[in-house]
């Protein structure tokens, strides 16, 4: 008995403090889909995501955040922060059919987010804002690919 | 919140599983993430589910039209039993579904109405 307990407890105590990690500290997302090109590929980006900044409300425009779907809410998202509440923010309400914009102020509570392909997205423009409950952590390094490993790149002009 | 939970001073238990298993429906006491401040938590009974028509009257003490809307995908239609006094889907529109944080199921505290709730 105390033998088989001393080989568990130590598995069950590392489990613990993976879940803890992951739930409140971060933990590693593997990303796919053509909405964030040219900063993520299609496929093949694994990438850190930490939740301090959005418990303490330290997000900004210009972060990569991950957040639940308003449509699925089995499916988490990743785009690029681009308003926070009360900001205003235009945007191009169809890119590939015309260049009408639309300036919106971001109502409080939620914040606007863009996928930077903006030819193949779907975010706020879709959805509108979201309610800043959903955003589950903020994206701060990449592992792979190799040749994008370190902090992400900010939103190209 | 009223009649169902007192104005202060209830004491509920909350379990987190059936918002996860999508065993939530409409009538259930649940908590949810405020969607106009992420800082508070609010505590409303489901009335629509996905998909479903709802409607409701926004102010009921002037007047008696409503309005009637279908609850979209991925979100949840909430209102509180106090309907003169509530703040929620007939005020922020409806809630998405991962802003559900769990079910309200029993009360604990004050002791003379313990017991299960919803």
């Amino acid at each position: 008995m105390g033998e088989w307990s001393s080989r568990v407890i130590p598995i069950v105590r590392g489990l613990c403090l993976l879940y803890v990690t992951h739930k409140y500290l971060g933990t590693t997302v593997v990303t796919y889909g053509p909405s964030m090109l040219p900063t993520l590929g299609i496929t093949g980006n694994v990438l850190l995501m930490e939740r301090i900044s959005t418990r303490t409300g330290k997000l900004r425009p210009g972060d990569v955040v991950f957040f639940r779907s308003p449509e699925n809410p089995r499916r988490v998202v990743c785009k690029r922060l681009v308003g926070m509440e009360g900001d205003q923010v235009t945007y191009v309400v169809d890119p590939k059919n015309s260049y009408k914009c639309n300036t919106i102020v971001v109502p409080k509570g939620h914040v606007w987010v863009e996928g930077d392909n903006i030819y193949n997205t779907k975010d706020s423009r879709n959805f509108g804002a979201v309610p800043y409950g959903l955003v589950e952590g903020k994206a701060f390094w990449t592992l792979l690919p190799r040749r994008d490993f370190g902090s992400l790149a900010p939103k190209p002009k | 919140m009223l009649p169902t939970l007192n104005i202060t001073g209830d004491v509920v238990l909350v379990e987190h599983l059936s918002h996860r298993i999508g065993k939530l429906g409409s009538g259930d006491l649940v908590l949810v993430r405020s969607p106009l401040d992420p800082n508070r938590t609010l505590t409303k009974r489901i009335v629509a589910m996905e998909g479903d028509r709802v409607t409701f009257s926004l102010d009921p003490t002037r007047s008696f039209s409503s309005r009637s809307l279908v609850v979209p995908k991925g979100h949840v239609w909430i209102q509180g039993d106090n309907l003169y006094v509530s703040r929620d889907s007939r005020h922020f529109g409806p809630l998405p579904y991962g802003l559900i944080e769990g079910k309200v199921f029993m009360r604990v505290w004050p002791p003379n109405s313990f017991g299960l709730l919803g």
